[in-house]
């Protein structure tokens, strides 16, 4: 496969990493995911191969971090940038971890990796070179909001992982931003470890330019008694792939996602989520919002598992689409696979369009059609976009790349 | 806290239709390879179309490869291994019943199953195959009068060679899916039924399928077709004998609904499910397809599915007519080793077209019991409207209950709604049915009815009442 010989071949790869290593002879058995899992047999191929087709990232040139209005008291961290880190504030710190805690905990995982479902983990992985993968270990209590960029430029194809430990009693505020530049790729892996009565409020928004791509993975462990809570926000990518694991190890964990991708001209974005219950009191809330106008494909993926362990597990998944065009596609796909049998589980999905009666409502009221959609649609992001930590003062940046979308 | 032991044993009541009928039969040799597929033509003494569809689809199944992503898990079965023909001897024409082989009679005396016509009390006309052929029809002479055909397939190919020719093959075409492929190369018998323009079916049809042989396979095909402005219901049973090996039933339904017609087609499939340790039982892989092709046509799909080792079954409903409808409805039971894959495609095709799903699954024992369903609504079906519900039951800590919802649309001005949820005996109800002084088999056998009861509703009157027994017998001890 060209992306493997690619990366045999490249100047930046001489020096590989081990892990590097480890993940090439992986991919090698296993160049592509198979097109007829279930994970992948809706995923555009030719746009799939696009993503592909760059040359890989040499150099991270420099780039320009949006809204940087109000940097007050906001930690801003770049992947890729060669900065040691180490805050340290009056009652939390923030610290590198070392390359062989970091080393070990990745190659841990990469033994744990399903072939296909964490392909693109694999791809991520082998693409890294060791200045891209950032990781961190939190402590403390009374965390500024944190910021992580990941920025892919043009006509090249960039890796980022990020790792982050969250130990005991520790909440933190995390929003994570994927920029694509017109014609790149990015790859972004993302593992979180949450330890005991710790949380995070985690925000991943990511958008680029016109044939921007994006496999985003994200990887959660939940220990007993930790809550974690994602808002994510997908826009303007010409193809990109979300994928979320959440993995309750011992049950006892609080869950909540809201999630939401909007697709337009012939954009396909798809959202993929398995959440794993491995112990009993597990809770979950999730919704996933899709968007679909002009020819674009939006789908949903998402799998609840609950084996015999996971006794008085509350879980409930709801998938709500909205079609605006006839030439647009949604895929919903909310699934469950229950063994115990003392839980409530349940899933729901729809697919339709704006709805007419309120349309009708705010027509009557002298608001013009163009405004009452435009109000109506505004409505159906604010469930989703309020459950993303960006804090007020920028959130009207978010709000007008949103419209000019 | 419930007593688990003794839910269990209310779920273990023996199967009760697991007796071999001991009858002469006539059995080709084990093996699939063309040349069978000839002499299966030849003993059918089939016309010259039918021999070319079954070789091409013999041809196309050989290309084929076993399907595997239910993710059912099954010993590989070896199509070698299995008799693709087997008939009970008798005389070559039977003129009246009084002349099939007594012991056949017995056999469907003995299934409850209304053979002689002095049972007309029950006013269904019945199509009764055993193993590989149909050996009666009853209340022939009374349909005619109304026009309607009712025969087994064998008789139709000679008799109406017309209507099978346009047909056969254009719901379920033979190269639909693997096991499709297979029954159309080797498909023995099963029914034909065709309603011509505006007769309401004056009874129910039903057809009554009984495996009897443990090496052969059964692979029959039914045929329906509704034209203008008629309705039928039609049922379909089915029991097998009990024997330590895998018998494959591979079945093929096609439903033909033109402008305004509509078919009601209700199964209470109670093949041999193997034993609590799984040996035996029937491998159930079922092609059903309804076409909505008229306007205003609808089908409807009701199943009481509880038996089978596997189960493997879609019954579906292409809505290609303005304003079509299909339904389905479904009850799945599963218990010990049992594994049961099922659910429904509803393909909106055309514009206006409505369908409903409702689907309750129930899993006892260590059995996996999945529903797995697809609603697609093409670009051209406007205004279309889709509603599914699954609900699953677990009993014990053992069963897996899974829902593999699939949706898909490219319609904007289409609704389509899905829920599902997963429940289990309440403890609380159980109590406070107990604290009326109804005993606990009957506290339990109660919910599962009511939890059943949006689709026992919908089948006719004679299939409800057995569907409720038969789950209530199904379930004995295993609830905890």
């Amino acid at each position: 496969m060209e992306i493997i010989e690619q990366i045999k071949t490249n100047k930046l790869f001489e020096n590989q990493t081990e892990i590097q290593k480890i993940c090439i002879d992986k991919l090698q058995s296993n160049p592509l995911p198979n097109p007829k899992s279930e994970l992948w047999r809706l995923s555009n191929k030719s746009k799939f191969s696009n993503l592909l087709d760059y040359s890989i990232n040499e150099k991270d040139p420099k780039f320009d971090i949006p809204f940087l209005n109000n940097t007050q008291n906001i930690i801003r961290l770049v992947i890729g940038e060669d900065n040691k880190i180490f805050l340290k504030g009056e009652n939390y710190s923030i610290r590198q971890l070392s390359k062989n805690i970091l080393d070990e905990y990745i190659k841990q995982k990469i033994s744990s990796f399903d072939q296909n479902e964490h392909w693109s983990d694999l791809l991520n992985l082998s693409l890294s070179c060791e200045k891209n993968i950032l990781g961190l270990k939190i402590n403390g209590s009374k965390i500024p909001p944190i910021e992580i960029f990941s920025h892919a430029s043009s006509n090249s194809l960039t890796a980022k992982t990020l790792v982050i430990f969250v130990e005991k009693n520790c909440d933190i505020e995390l929003l994570q931003v994927n920029l694509c530049e017109e014609n790149s790729s990015l790859s972004q892996s993302t593992f979180l470890c949450l330890e005991e009565n710790s949380s995070i409020f985690h925000g991943v928004v990511s958008y680029g330019e016109n044939k921007s791509h994006l496999l985003n993975s994200l990887n959660v462990i939940q220990q007993k008694n930790s809550e974690y809570k994602l808002g994510s926000l997908h826009f303007k990518l010409d193809y990109a792939r979300f994928e979320i694991r959440v993995k309750q190890s011992a049950g006892n964990a609080k869950t909540n996602i809201k999630g939401m991708q909007i697709t337009k001209n012939d954009e396909q974005i798809s959202t993929h989520t398995k959440i794993d219950f491995n112990g009993p009191n597990g809770f979950l809330d999730q919704i996933n919002k899709s968007l679909a106008d002009d020819k674009s494909h939006a789908i949903f993926e998402g799998s609840i598992i609950v084996p015999k362990i996971a006794q008085k597990t509350d879980a409930s998944q709801l998938s709500r689409n909205l079609l605006l065009s006839n030439r647009a596609q949604i895929d919903t796909k909310p699934q469950l696979e229950i063994i115990a049998d003392d839980v409530k589980c349940k899933h729901g999905a729809t697919i339709s369009q704006l709805n007419e009666e309120e349309l009708f409502y705010m027509r009557t009221r002298g608001i013009t059609l163009t405004e009452a959609s435009k109000l109506q649609l505004s409505s159906y992001f604010q469930e989703i976009i309020s459950f993303i930590p960006v804090s007020k003062d920028r959130w009207d940046l978010l709000d007008k790349l949103l419209h000019e979308n | 806290m419930v007593n688990e032991n003794l839910v269990k044993d209310v779920v273990k009541e023996p199967y009760k239709y697991g007796f071999v009928t001991d009858i002469e039969t006539e059995k080709i040799a084990k093996g699939l390879n063309e040349e069978i597929v000839r002499l299966i033509s030849q003993k059918k003494e089939e016309p010259k179309y039918l021999l070319d569809f079954r070789l091409k689809a013999f041809k196309k199944w050989q290309k084929m490869e076993e399907p595997d992503w239910a993710g059912l898990g099954y010993k590989q079965i070896d199509y070698q291994d299995i008799i693709y023909y087997s008939a009970p001897k008798q005389k070559e024409k039977i003129a009246s019943l009084d002349e099939v082989d007594p012991k056949l009679l017995e056999t469907f005396d003995k299934l409850g199953i209304p053979l002689t016509e002095q049972k007309k009390l029950t006013n269904v006309a019945v199509d009764a195959v055993f193993d590989s052929v149909s050996i009666a029809t009853t209340f022939r002479e009374e349909l005619a009068e109304h026009g309607v055909i009712f025969s087994s397939i064998s008789e139709a190919v000679k008799n109406h060679s017309n209507l099978i020719e346009k047909y056969l093959g254009t719901v379920v075409p033979a190269s639909d899916n693997y096991f499709a492929a297979l029954n159309s190369a080797v498909f023995s018998d099963g029914s034909f039924v065709y309603i011509p323009k505006g007769v309401t079916c004056p009874m129910d049809l039903s057809s009554y399928f009984r495996i009897n042989s443990g090496d052969s396979g059964q692979f029959e095909r039914t045929l329906i077709i509704a034209e203008e402005s008629s309705s039928v219901s039609y049922l379909e049973g089915c029991t097998a004998p009990m024997f330590d090996t895998n018998t494959l039933h591979a079945a093929v339904v096609e439903l033909i609904a033109l402008d305004d017609a509509s078919i009601k087609y209700s199964t209470v499939q109670n093949w041999y499910a193997g034993d609590e340790k799984g040996v035996g039982g029937i491998f159930n892989f079922v092609t059903k397809r309804g076409k909505c092709l008229g306007k205003r046509s609808k089908i409807s799909w009701s199943q009481v599915e509880t038996g089978s080792a596997i189960t493997w079954k879609y019954p579906s409903c292409l809505l290609l007519g303005e304003e079509s409808v299909g339904e389905f409805y479904s009850v799945a039971l599963t218990n010990n080793l049992q594994q049961a894959d099922t659910g429904t495609k509803m393909i909106h095709i055309g514009p206006k077209t409505k369908s409903t799903i409702v689907s309750k699954g129930i899993s006892a024992g260590n059995s996996i019991n999945s529903y797995r369903g697809l609603v697609k609504v093409g670009a051209k079906a406007t205004g279309s409207r889709n509603y599914s519900q699954c609900d699953s039951m677990l009993i014990g800590d053992q069963a897996s209950a899974n829902t593999f919802p699939y949706i898909k649309s490219q319609q904007p001005n289409s609704e389509i709604e899905h829920e599902a949820s997963t429940c289990r005996i309440s403890e609380d109800q159980l109590f406070y049915l107990q604290s009326r002084g109804i005993e606990f088999e009957e506290a339990i056998s109660m919910m599962v009815s009511g939890f059943c009861r949006d689709v026992f509703n919908q089948l006719p009157m004679e299939f409800a009442a057995e569907a409720d027994k038969l789950l209530a017998l199904k379930l004995e001890g295993s609830v905890g």
